[in-house]
């Protein structure tokens, strides 16, 4: 039997911790508050994000987009209780500027790096290559963690439909630049079959682009797989990497029915990818309230605050629905997550967290968990 | 109508909700979504009591008729009408190399889903068009950017051809605000409406007609101003169950007020309903209380 795992311990002693979820469930607010409880905690920490709202960008009190990380401004830093050695770096992602770096770094010469940048399909559409946002997120975490600049990274994954997305579309990419897939574009000579076979793909594509934009598009393919080829070893590296001990995921969801169906869906599949696993984050949760109690049904002898009091016990009794509803929900995750995981919950923040104050104590909550 | 908003806010069953009150005014509806190959999750379908969309427009409810846009179905359309032979946008798309380039190579998948929209819209009955309404759900706000970008960005690239001519197309439809828009559907909290007021920005930025803001779940107020200010006090002093529902409706009209001050289009309320996802009450609230203006649409 293994000790039960602890939030608080995960933020302490590992060195990556991923946060995943659907769309709209808090994961970046969470991701953020579980970077400054580390940072709190001593640890030089970095926090990973793709495309989030403006306001973590303004609440942390750094740009949006920079080409490197960037150091949380000292007066936030102090303002958040974040003391030396702790650190807090935080960098926003713009998948287009980990794609030109990617290009940089994979090319032989700075001249070949011009020629993919200046390609003008390449400026164009970089960034909807399929795959393209998840593997520039985990190209970036995989980088920095082997530079050993931060104890701790969190990486918040980008946002979309499906919690999984991070864990499967660098497959997509991959699967693109396997040489297999991209020779039978270009011109062949190597056999009678495969002569005829690229003469057919080539025909589409001319159909599809017309033939002028469709040798363009062929070379455009050409120059940027065989930079990405070094992925496939990227991808199955990253992969091993992930199901280090040094790694914990996180899965984040919001008590909506369909959230929580996907977040189940997710764990089985982490375990089904051998993932370190280690909790659910059930976020929005009512279930603190519970706690609460009722308020009195009246008031007697003030007609309008004994009017107010009934309708107001009205809506308590739907707020006690919901709290004890969410508690067993959180007893339901618990179960789910076994010996080898956790389920916390954190409370709804009606204000959204747009200042520090309220990513403390959510960080607070988190480190105490 | 192209159905916008951040995850969580209520999309789906807005679209659904929209579906069944066009169908109910007497036009023939289509209702859709963007799927994804790899998992046949849909929130939409459960709307229609279906766990999830067919891939071809099936009739779902009187008047309406469904469907998931997915990035390989919009593919092999295209490739056949390009083609023009079956058979070769078959063998073609079972080649290996091309479904692999088709899945992941630049805006493939997006072009897909856009081409499957443009021959819904294209489809005649009769004389007029086979669909005088489309709804889309849009999935995640980096998604729907995508695709109403498309075409100024691909046209940029390829400005002739078969492609140019699908996206001139579609843009005639997309971009004419007599016949498309794209509503953000929001929460009326403090970062929703933040992400609403850039949604519409980037609608606006990729030249979609934006029709107005629908913000979910209002919360009711029953309170007069007196009972309020005799019951502050109380609040404030005791922790008390039902605090929370008494502020909401605060917090809510300071949000609707600051979605007001941002933009100008117009902005329907839709209150909050005491369990997830009931569609019908839903639609009663909108067509009754206030008609939502659904395109003139049937080109």
């Amino acid at each position: 039997m293994t000790s039960p795992v602890r939030i608080g311990e995960l933020i302490r002693d590992r060195r990556i911790i991923v946060c995943c979820g659907a769309g709209g469930v808090g994961k970046t607010t969470t991701a953020a508050a579980m970077s400054l409880a580390a940072a709190r905690a001593g640890r030089k920490v970095l926090v990973l994000t793709i495309d989030p709202s403006r306001r973590l960008a303004e609440t942390l009190g750094v740009s949006r987009n920079p080409p490197e990380p960037v150091r949380v401004p000292e007066d936030r830093q102090r303002a958040a209780g974040i003391k030396a050695p702790g650190s807090l770096d935080a960098w926003m992602l713009d998948p287009k500027l980990v794609a030109d770096g990617a290009v940089r770094r994979l090319t032989k010469s700075p001249e070949d790096a011009e020629r993919i940048l200046s390609n003008r399909i390449y400026q164009q559409v970089s960034t909807m290559v399929a795959g393209m946002h998840e593997y520039t997120a985990m190209e970036a975490l995989f980088r920095l963690v082997h530079e050993g600049r931060y104890d701790l990274v969190v990486l918040d994954t980008p946002p979309s439909r499906h919690a999984l997305d991070f864990l499967e579309a660098p497959h997509r990419l991959s699967g693109l630049v396997d040489s297999r897939a991209i020779s039978a574009f270009l011109p062949r000579a190597d056999s009678l079959v495969g002569r005829a076979a690229s003469r057919v793909i080539q025909a589409i594509l001319s159909a599809v682009f017309g033939s002028d934009f469709a040798e363009e598009f062929v070379s455009f393919l050409t120059t940027f797989t065989s930079i990405f080829r070094s992925l496939n070893v990227d991808v199955g590296e990253m992969r091993r990497f992930l199901s280090g001990p040094d790694v914990a995921f996180l899965l984040v969801s919001s008590p909506a029915l369909a959230t929580l169906a996907e977040a189940y869906f997710f764990q089985d599949k982490t375990k089904e990818l051998d993932l370190p696993f280690r909790g659910f984050v059930l976020n929005r949760s009512r279930a603190a309230s519970a706690e609460r109690s009722m308020p009195p049904l009246e008031v007697p002898g003030d007609a309008v605050l004994s009017a107010g009091l009934g309708k107001l016990h009205a809506l308590a009794e739907l707020e006690q629905h919901a709290a004890l509803r969410d508690r067993a929900l959180l007893d339901e995750l618990k179960k789910r997550a076994g010996d080898t995981a956790t389920a916390i919950s954190l409370p709804e923040l009606p204000q959204g967290a747009d200042d520090i104050a309220t990513l403390v104590a959510v960080a607070d909550r988190l480190a105490a968990s | 109508m192209l159905i916008t908003g951040k995850g969580g806010v209520g999309r789906s069953v807005v679209t659904a909700a929209l579906a069944k009150i066009a169908a109910k005014r007497g036009r023939r509806v289509l209702v859709t979504e963007i799927g994804d190959e790899s998992d046949d999750y849909s929130p939409l379908a459960r709307h229609f009591a279906r766990a999830r969309l067919p891939k071809q427009p099936e009739p779902m409810e009187p008047n309406i008729e469904g469907a998931v846009l997915l990035a390989r179905t919009g593919q092999e359309m295209f490739l056949k009408s390009v083609l023009r032979s079956g058979t070769i946008a078959r063998a073609a798309l079972s080649s290996d190399a091309l479904r692999r380039l088709l899945s992941a190579g630049p805006s493939f998948r997006e072009m897909g889903v856009f081409f499957q929209l443009l021959t819904y819209l294209r489809e005649k009955r009769g004389a007029g068009s086979a669909y005088e309404t489309i709804l889309v759900d849009m999935p995640a706000t980096g998604h729907a950017l995508s695709l109403t970008g498309l075409p100024e960005l691909l046209l940029r690239l390829v400005p002739k051809g078969p492609i140019a001519d699908s996206l001139r197309e579609g843009q005639g439809y997309l971009n004419d605000p007599k016949l498309a828009a794209a509503w953000v559907v929001t929460l009326p909290e403090t970062l929703p409406v933040s992400e609403c007021l850039e949604l519409i920005e980037g609608l606006t930025k990729t030249k979609m007609p934006v029709g107005g803001v629908l913000v979910n779940r209002v919360p009711a107020d029953p309170f007069t101003e007196a009972e309020r200010a005799a019951l502050l006090p109380l609040i404030e002093q005791n922790a008390w169950l039902g605090a929370e529902q008494f502020q909401k409706p605060l917090l809510s009209r300071r949000e609707i007020a600051r979605l007001r001050a941002n933009t100008a289009l117009p902005i329907f309320t839709t209150p909050e309903l005491p369990h997830e996802g009931l569609v019908d009450e839903l639609v009663r609230v909108l067509d009754v209380a206030k008609p939502m203006p659904l395109p003139v649409g049937g080109a």
